[in-house]
């Protein structure tokens, strides 16, 4: 493989923001992930839980509530009093309605999936009908005294309970008036100054309600009389959420302390008819409050303050034992945040509202495998670029010859020239961009900076010209037929010649740049795709996708090459298939064009494609090469996946030249030591 | 209808004595006399009067007043107070109607020129036209109604309209509306905090809780950030500068 001089960069301040809310779609398997500072992600949890879709975040937008209706419809509310729909092909929001209530603090849509129902600040309960294009405003519910804080339909549509600040209120649904009042207790069993907030109800078809509130009591109510029926103190902090199944025999509860209990209806003596709610199952995956949960038939979702959004696979509700129920942690995020300019040996990292531009330190010292060396010059922090305005950054990139940095937030585009003299970096920003150029999904450089790529939120890809310090549009391709499917990913090829666009049910479109016309496209597969590239001299398309299958591809003669034909055949190696985190990024090494260096959050690999294909018997993860093992024995166990986890978690990987990889590493405790203060756990002896 | 009083008695001592006691009664029954119009109470006032004079003058003679004088001096100074004070409320109505005058006037400068109202107001009313079932629209349409009586004329005055009929570059939205939405976000994140971070919840530092385990192992270790680097900065930042200082006075002594 070579030797290499590593970078490891850890300087990277990457910290995710707190998971508020999350939404289950039954029909589509999809997951709406929505945060703290506005971004609502949609995730695939049938093409490997991958993020496929996001919505970038704004300062004003702090969603509370997220939910499906009927038809692949997606809203979400918030404390700007606002009911806001997004557009899933266009990838933008369609359109932002005012409730007139104030903050909303939570929305359900009816079981039929045509009605809407929001609870706000002031107490009033409001109906929305949704037409096809948008909703509209039908009427309001008897007005509580204080804030709605959590609704739940009855599936049958004909009841509401609403929970509020220390008592819960059943509503008819065609009167719109109260029926009972229900007074939950302050404490389990006793007094206490503090108000009781009910966090989250659920309505039954047999008609109890079940409420989570901050006394960490989970209380079994009847509607039909307005009365308690069961309590259970199951913590001592705050029980924050509260998801049922759709068969209605389990549900799962989230806890302040970061315990998800799963409850379930057991039958009382094994063979009697009578069943009770039974706490079943304890899970302690997350350190801090676990504000949402959600039931999948055959998983537990949750989310909370600590990032993490873990899916657990109910062992009894999966058919077969195999890598498929294992535990899910999703932290890191599934594309690249980071973008390098080898020549200058320059990082660019994107941030929410801000960018920063790092130069790699430098070292005069060698050595052997293994050691660390001292850094003579150390690593510069050369620029601290901050975005106008509430929005979130979608995509960032820097040319590779570290002179063009360009960027786009929801509405705009920017694009700065860089000059370099003597130490001194100064910073020009190019005023007039074209109108048409709003919002970019993807930006990426040519490899000699003369050109720029942008995938418009129209699905249009635009060409433009830079030269010296002015840049001039050349030319548009306009968007193809096929429903987007994903987030567009580019992949330019070495000389400039080929452009790879992928993101569309159609499959991998590749554009020939110099004549300006669609040259071919990959078959579609029916997984997303995950990272691409074009390997320098050859011109193949190496693209991974997220079920963790790699394809090649040859652009000038239009086919699968043998290799990857070779390698489909053959299959790859189970445990390079029960790899949890995406490929984000592929890069080559441009004296080997026999190398393909790939990575995600917990390995990176140097695939040889001279060398043979492992089969499932062989040792998948090689040990480092002893040099004192005999020649013959390293022949035999030598296969063509090169894999080191020395390196993790990795958020980027790459080659700066021959001799030189820079790995930019996020340690998991450094993420942890930012976030809010957790609930305090007493434990016996400190 | 009448009221009693004494009557004066032929006897000077008793007459001084009434004159003295009933000069403040004279006055009020002189009114009463007056006003009810009767002759009686006239006539019986009279002696008195006469009588007040008389003493006050002692040797001359009272003058002789006729009823029908007296009674028309009264319903002059009767009339002459009425007049005053119908004088006085005419002219603070005048006051009051010049200060309104000038208030619409003020209020009219203000205000955007009536085509631009008119535009707006007809918009939203096609807006229900065209939508008789939005609720809502009505309600807006009603509260920007209310809104106008009780706007002060301080503020800058424009409506909210949902959506402006030809031209749908811009939005009008009221100032105050934006100040008040904001406090209540204000308010409803407060609460958020308060009611999960607040007085009342026993929260602790990641620190300790991530150092919970280190404390029980087997051989205890350090917590997971033991160092403060936070203690002394100002400290550290002076001594930083003073070695500086310090390097450069020792390079310019060597040279």
């Amino acid at each position: 493989m070579g030797e290499f001089k590593v970078h490891r960069v850890r300087f990277f301040n990457y910290v995710p923001s707190a998971i508020r809310c999350v939404a289950y779609n039954n029909q589509s398997n999809r997951l709406a992930v929505s945060r703290t500072d506005g971004t609502v992600e949609i995730y695939n949890l049938s093409a490997n839980y991958f993020q496929e879709k996001f919505f970038p975040g704004h300062e004003s937008r702090a969603t509370e509530a997220l939910c499906w209706a009927e038809g692949q419809r997606l809203f979400s509310a918030g404390l700007n009093g606002e009911i806001i729909e997004y557009d899933l092909q266009a990838l933008n929001i369609k359109y932002a309605m005012d409730a007139f209530g104030g903050p909303i603090w939570s929305m359900a849509a009816s079981p039929s999936g045509s009605q809407l129902l929001v609870g706000c600040e002031d107490g009033s309960v409001k109906l929305f009908q949704i037409t096809p294009d948008k909703i509209q405003f039908e009427r309001n519910f008897d007005r509580q005294k204080s804030r709605i804080l959590s609704l739940s339909w009855r599936p049958s549509g004909t009841h509401i309970a609403a929970g509020s600040i220390d008592y819960i209120s059943v509503f008819d649904v065609k009167s719109g008036s109260t029926v009972h009042k229900m007074i939950v207790d302050r404490q389990y069993m006793g007094v206490s100054k503090r108000k009781c907030i009910v966090w989250g109800v659920a309505f039954l078809s047999d008609g109890t309600v079940i409420s989570v509130d901050s006394a960490g009591k989970v209380q079994f109510w009847d509607s039909a009389t307005g009365t308690l029926v069961k309590s259970h103190l199951i913590a001592n902090a705050d029980v924050q959420s509260i998801a049922v199944a759709n068969q209605e025999d389990s549900f799962v509860v989230g806890t302040a302390e970061g315990t998800v209990f799963h409850f379930q209806l057991v039958p009382v003596t094994s063979n009697s008819g009578e069943k009770q709610w039974v706490r079943t199952k304890p899970f302690q995956h997350h350190t801090h409050d676990v504000r949402t949960v959600a039931h999948s038939p055959t998983s537990l979702i949750s989310g909370g303050t600590d990032t993490h959004l873990v899916i657990r696979p109910l062992m009894e509700k999966v058919e077969v034992k195999n890598y498929d129920a294992a535990l899910r942690k999703i932290t890191f995020p599934h594309r690249r945040l980071i973008s390098c300019s080898r020549k200058r040996q320059l990082l660019l990292f994107q941030f929410a509202h801000h960018l920063e531009l790092w130069r790699l330190g430098s070292t005069v010292a060698t050595g052997k495998n293994g050691d660390t060396l001292p850094l003579s010059k150390n690593a510069d922090h050369l620029l601290y670029l901050k975005t106008k305005g509430p929005e979130n950054i979608i995509c960032s990139c820097i040319s590779p010859c570290g002179s063009w940095i360009a960027y786009s937030t929801a509405s705009r585009f920017f694009l700065y020239r860089l000059n370099y003299e003597h130490d001194n970096l100064s910073l020009k920003r190019v005023s007039k961009m074209p109108a048409f150029l709003r919002s970019a999904l993807q930006i990426l450089f040519s490899e000699d900076s003369t050109k720029l790529f942008v995938a418009s939120n129209q699905g249009a890809l635009h060409i433009f010209q830079l030269s010296g310090g002015s840049f001039k549009h050349l030319h548009a391709f306009q968007p193809q037929s096929g429903t987007v499917e994903a987030m567009c990913l580019l992949a330019v090829s070495a000389d400039g010649n080929w452009l790879a666009a992928s993101g569309t049910s159609a499959g991998v479109h590749v554009y020939n740049v110099k004549q300006l016309k669609l040259h071919c496209t990959v078959p579609a597969y029916n997984f997303p795709v995950t990272a691409m590239a074009v390997a320098p001299n050859t011109n193949n398309l190496v693209i991974a996708y997220s079920d963790q299958q790699v394809f090649e591809y040859s652009i000038p003669d239009k086919h699968y090459t043998d290799w990857s034909r070779t390698v489909q055949k053959h299959g790859f190696h189970h445990l390079w298939l029960q790899r949890d985190t995406p490929i984000t990024h592929i890069s080559f090494h441009p004296k080997r064009p026999m190398h393909i260096l790939l990575h995600d959050a917990y390995m990176f690999c140097i695939i040889d494609k001279s060398l043979p294909l492992p089969n499932d018997k062989t040792l998948f993860y090689n040990p480092f090469p002893p040099t004192n093992e005999s020649d013959v024995v390293q022949r035999r166990t030598a296969h063509a996946f090169k894999i080191s986890k020395i390196y993790k978690p990795l958020l980027f990987m790459d080659l700066l030249d021959e001799r030189t990889l820079v790995a930019v590493e996020r340690p998991l405790d450094d993420i942890i030591a930012q976030l809010p203060p957790p609930i305090k756990k007493k434990k016996f002896g400190t | 209808m009448v009221q009693l009083r004494p009557r004066a008695s032929r006897a000077p001592v008793s007459a001084e004595a009434m004159v003295d006691e009933g000069q403040p009664a004279s006055e009020e029954e002189a009114e009463h006399g007056l006003l009810l119009g009767q002759p009686s109470s006239g006539a019986a006032a009279e002696p008195l009067e006469e009588d007040e004079e008389g003493d006050e003058e002692s040797d001359e003679a009272p003058e002789e007043l006729t009823f029908a004088s007296a009674q028309a001096e009264a319903r002059e100074e009767e009339r002459r107070v009425r007049e005053t004070v119908r004088r006085d409320k005419t002219l603070l109505k005048e006051k009051r109607k010049r200060r309104e005058e000038l208030f619409i006037e003020q209020k009219k400068r203000k205000l955007l020129p009536d085509t631009i109202l008119e535009k707006l107001t007809t918009a939203s009313q096609t807006n229900i036209k065209k939508s008789p079932g939005k609720v809502k629209e009505v309600n807006l349409q009603k509260k920007n109604e209310d809104c106008e009586k009780g706007n002060d004329s301080k503020k800058v005055k424009v409506q909210k309209v949902q959506s402006v009929s030809q031209n749908k570059s811009y939005l009008a939205v009221r100032l105050k509306d934006q100040d008040l939405r904001d406090a209540r976000q204000q308010a409803a994140q407060a609460f958020i905090h308060n009611s999960l971070y607040g007085p009342g919840t026993n929260r602790t530092t990641v620190n300790k809780f991530l150092s919970l385990a280190n404390k029980r192992l087997p051989v205890k270790r350090a917590a997971v950030q033991f160092l403060n680097n936070a203690w002394g900065i100002q400290k550290k930042q002076n001594a930083k500068r003073f070695k500086r200082r310090w390097m450069v006075r020792k390079m310019k002594t060597k040279k």
